[in-house]
């Protein structure tokens, strides 16, 4: 946009166009990070090596890189320098809906209104009949429109290493596009790295409050909708060539999204789910990214197979902490606990390419000690690196810019003292986009996050 | 003179009519008295709808109807001890079902008294040989558990599947209080998921401290009911001016521990609660519906209480209970001495209550404990057995005369007999197979 604009204005003026060509080109800010162990991920380990910056982008990186006079250099002697790392499925940043918490939480704070427990920004809607009433369809909702730079996770995320997300808005059954960002900036619009990464999409039945109500419906719906995309797109065509003849096809917003979408996620809990979700992409004729995949380690195959990339989601299942004590988890369950874990291991092993997602996790760090539980079962540290790196760039096609240590990737770094996986390594610093941020002191974890009970001490009241 | 003559002759006629309507010799048939070993060839004299004799070679005294029974069986009819027969039609037509009062406490609500004789499950219920049934005034969800809502639903009545009107058919109005024991419910999402479950049982999710709660507080509301009856009981008893309340009035033989408490407990947690509530108000109780007791089957068995267990048709509880847990459960009640017996807890299955019965026998219950489970046990566990549950002389002659053993499928009912009276074994189920059978 930037660079497109700027011959214009230089046409029309010369003088303020070469003051402030002039000016881009003159503030080269040059940052080092000298003596440090750098770890690319896309190449092999150097030891002891410099990562030059210029301008928020690598300029080069390596054992040897002469560093100018004017860069700010830190020194890196005992740090180990990683790229950012991405969480490939977050909400991160975006606005947080009201969770529907559980009836306790609600039950100990009477005082409140019941409109305000019950509040839903837009998802209260009407009952819907059939697929013309777009049921729980958000299109034309964009994340990267909704940013929020005041976000008390993002410092969170940053201390944890996180430099980037995928995040996707979560509402209904057609949540929205995400967008790649930047865990940093003065704006939103700063953040922004790729406003589409593509159309959320869940299988989330409505409970009877109208279609779909079954997984099967949703799915119907799904098809219905890709099919009135289509001939949206053709009406258009067909207008556009001839506005006198034909009739003005009416705008729809929810069609428009459809249109839109680079990519679709899909979730994949099981093998079972894994198959629909298979035909479906093939219906939609939409590059798919799967994502949950808690039975992962049952999927290898099919997903290596059929060469669909797959976030995981490492919030590995643990016994409800509201569970009735005299109830007995079932075989099935703990066998579903017990190997969740290794999915990771197993994917890797089997060539399917993955990525990590923060979902439901308490706070970003946790999802390093997830898969600290996965490398302690056969996951390679590399591996698990990668898949929080640049697999999760490969996966949203932004691997030229993000998730690894390379000349021309945008300056997202971490500087830890020690490996990242160790539970006592701590977070020197993060770089985004070359800047520079220092660890936060950490805010309490806010309470009633999704998928958990209150705690133990509300329960004994 | 003739009028004289007339109306001497009408009573003799009706006097014949009668002998000859509930007095018959019944020859040359096994007889099953279930309270003793079976007899070959033998045969049963009833006399005024009583059994007035049972034996080898009975004679015939004067004039009685004989019927030859030979290569048959004779058996009691069989009892189901808890379902809403006649209360409940069609359970999908509300206008049809009449269970399930609403209100938690109905002790004044007396089943039978609802009861329209003209049900079509009670044909088919009989053809089984089925003869009586205890009628059940609140909605059990077919023995899953037991009536939904009601705390105390009502009495439960004691009824003889035949006759025109309820009080013909009535064996005992009140035979016991239907009670249903609060049990600790959560609705459960597998996997725990809360982003996979339907938006509406998320939002109906609980923690277990307030399952816990809500439970509590129902079995503060039993309590506080059954010290306002005793309060009503006292008052009355010592004489002063109570405001008649029909509740609490039949909350007395209740409390008196005359009248039976069925209460529906499932599993060991409900059942201990419902086992130490019983010994605090000092009631005589039934338990209903028990599927897993857990080592309560101990404090069951030491204390005599019986037991009316559902169907057996079922799956196991939980997902990793042994197969076979509800066709074993008999045979583990029978092993802990707890005398039990079966109730359909339904209208449309009511009449396999003889097969639940015989699904525990390869599964370790004796045999003879199956049958007994569905004729002289339940006639002891509602105290009735004076005079049912059994082919003994002077108990009424509520019998079967079968092709072969009741509990097996293939078996036909070939008569059967209330009070000595001989009743249509036509059912809306033969009706349908005639007409079709005719279809050219």
């Amino acid at each position: 946009m930037r660079k497109n604009s700027l011959p214009a204005l230089a046409a029309a003026l010369p003088v303020f166009a070469f003051l402030i060509t002039a000016a881009l080109a003159e503030t080269v800010n040059w940052t080092a990070i000298r003596g440090a162990r750098i770890v690319p991920v896309s190449g092999p380990v150097i030891e002891k090596g410099t990562v030059l910056m210029r301008n928020g982008v690598i300029a080069a990186v390596g054992a040897q890189v002469d560093v100018p006079a004017s860069a700010w250099v830190i020194e890196g002697n005992g740090l180990t320098v990683y790229p950012g790392l991405i969480d490939a499925l977050s909400t991160w940043a975006l606005p947080q809906p009201a969770q529907a918490q559980p009836a306790a939480a609600r039950g100990a704070q009477p005082q409140q209104p019941p409109q305000q427990q019950q509040q839903q920004p837009q998802q209260q809607q009407t009952r819907s009949w059939g697929p013309r009433d777009r049921p729980g369809t958000f299109s034309w909702v964009k994340a990267a429109d909704q940013l929020q730079p005041g976000d008390p996770r993002l410092g969170q995320a940053r201390n944890a290493g996180f430099t980037s997300a995928a995040v996707f808005p979560r509402q209904g059954i057609v949540a929205g596009h995400g967008a790649i960002i930047n865990l940093g900036g003065k704006t939103a619009g700063d953040m922004v790295v790729a406003p589409e990464a593509g159309l959320y999409l869940a299988l989330r039945p409505s409970g009877y409050t109208g279609f779909p109500s079954t997984p099967m419906g949703i799915m119907a719906y799904f098809r219905q909708l890709w099919f009135d995309a289509g001939h949206y797109r053709q009406a258009l065509a067909l207008y556009a060539a001839d506005p006198v003849n034909i009739p003005r096809p009416a705008y729809d917003r929810a069609l428009e999204g459809i249109l839109g979408a680079k990519r679709v996620l899909l979730p994949a809990a099981d093998p079972v789910q894994l198959e629909r979700m298979l035909g479906l992409a093939g219906d939609l004729k939409t590059p798919a990214v799967f994502y949950g995949a808690v039975r992962g380690y049952e999927m290898a195959a099919r997903l290596k197979e059929t060469g669909t990339p797959v976030i995981l989601n490492v919030r590995w299942p643990t016994r409800d902490r509201d569970a009735d004590p005299e109830d007995q988890d079932s075989y099935r369950e703990l066998r579903i606990r017990d190997l969740a874990p290794t999915s990771p291991a197993v994917l890797s092993q089997a060539g399917v390419k993955w990525a990590v997602s923060s979902d439901g996790l308490d706070s970003p760090r946790a999802v390093l000690r997830a898969l600290k539980q996965s490398i302690d079962r056969g996951l390679k540290p590399e591996d698990a690196l990668r898949a929080l790196t640049l697999s999760a760039a490969e996966i949203y096609g932004a691997a030229d810019r993000l998730g690894s240590i390379e000349g021309g990737k945008i300056a997202n770094l971490v500087l830890a003292d020690g490996d990242l996986f160790n539970d006592s390594t701590r977070v020197r610093m993060v770089f985004i986009d070359g800047v520079r941020y220092l660890p936060e002191p950490e805010a309490p974890a806010p309470q009633g996050a999704p998928g958990r009970g209150p705690s133990h001490s509300e329960e004994e009241q | 003179m003739s009028i004289v003559r007339i109306a001497c002759l009408a009573a003799l006629a009706a006097a014949a009519f009668a002998a000859e309507n509930n007095t018959f010799l019944l020859r040359n048939a096994t007889v099953h008295p279930v309270s003793g070993p079976a007899m070959e060839n033998a045969s049963v004299l009833v006399v005024d709808g009583r059994i007035a004799e049972v034996g080898a070679k009975i004679a015939p005294k004067g004039k009685v109807k004989v019927i030859e029974a030979r290569g048959l069986h004779v058996y009691p009819g069989m009892i189901d001890s808890g379902s809403p027969i006649g209360l409940a039609e069609i359970a999908s037509v509300r206008e049809t079902v009449d269970t399930g009062e609403i209100g938690d406490f109905n002790p004044q609500l007396r089943a039978l008294i609802a009861v329209n004789p003209s049900s079509e499950h009670i044909p088919v219920v009989r053809a089984n040989g089925i003869t009586s049934v205890l009628v059940t005034p609140g909605s059990t969800g077919g023995g899953r558990g037991g009536a939904a809502g009601s705390l105390i639903a009502g009495q439960a009545s004691l009824m003889h599947l035949d006759g025109w009107t309820w009080e013909e058919m009535e064996i005992r109005r009140g035979a016991a209080m239907q009670m249903t024991w609060p049990a600790i419910q959560m609705p459960r999402g597998r996997g725990g998921d809360i982003e996979a479950m339907l938006p509406g049982l998320a939002a109906r999710r609980i923690t277990f401290a307030e399952a816990r709660r809500n439970q509590q507080q129902q079995v503060q509301k039993i309590q506080d009911f059954f010290d306002a009856a005793r309060r009503y009981q006292k008052a009355k008893a010592a004489g002063e001016a109570v405001q008649p309340d029909l509740r609490y009035e039949a909350m007395i033989p209740v409390l008196e521990g005359k009248l039976p408490v069925m209460i529906t407990a499932v599993r060991e947690r409900e059942i201990r609660e419902a086992l130490d509530f019983a010994a605090r108000e000092r009631l005589k109780i039934v338990l209903a519906g028990v599927r897993r007791p857990g080592k309560a089957l101990e404090e069951i068995a030491k204390r005599n209480i019986p037991v009316i267990l559902g169907t057996t048709f079922v799956p196991p509880l939980e997902e990793d209970d042994p197969y076979d847990d509800p066709f074993t459960l008999p045979a583990r009640l029978h092993q802990a001495g707890v005398k039990f017996a079966f109730a359909s807890f339904g209208t449309q299955f009511a009449r396999n209550l003889p097969y639940q019965a015989a699904q525990a026998v390869p599964f370790g219950l004796p045999y003879d404990e199956a049958l007994k489970s569905v004729t002289l046990n339940a006639a002891q566990i509602w105290g009735i057995d004076a005079e049912y549950g059994s082919i003994e002389k002077g108990k009424y002659a509520d019998l079967i005369v079968t092709d072969g053993d009741p509990l097996e499928i293939r078996t036909q009912v070939k008569m059967m007999f209330i009070r000595g009276a001989p009743v249509d074994l036509e059912s809306k189920h033969t009706r349908l197979y005639k007409r079709y059978s005719a279809r050219p």
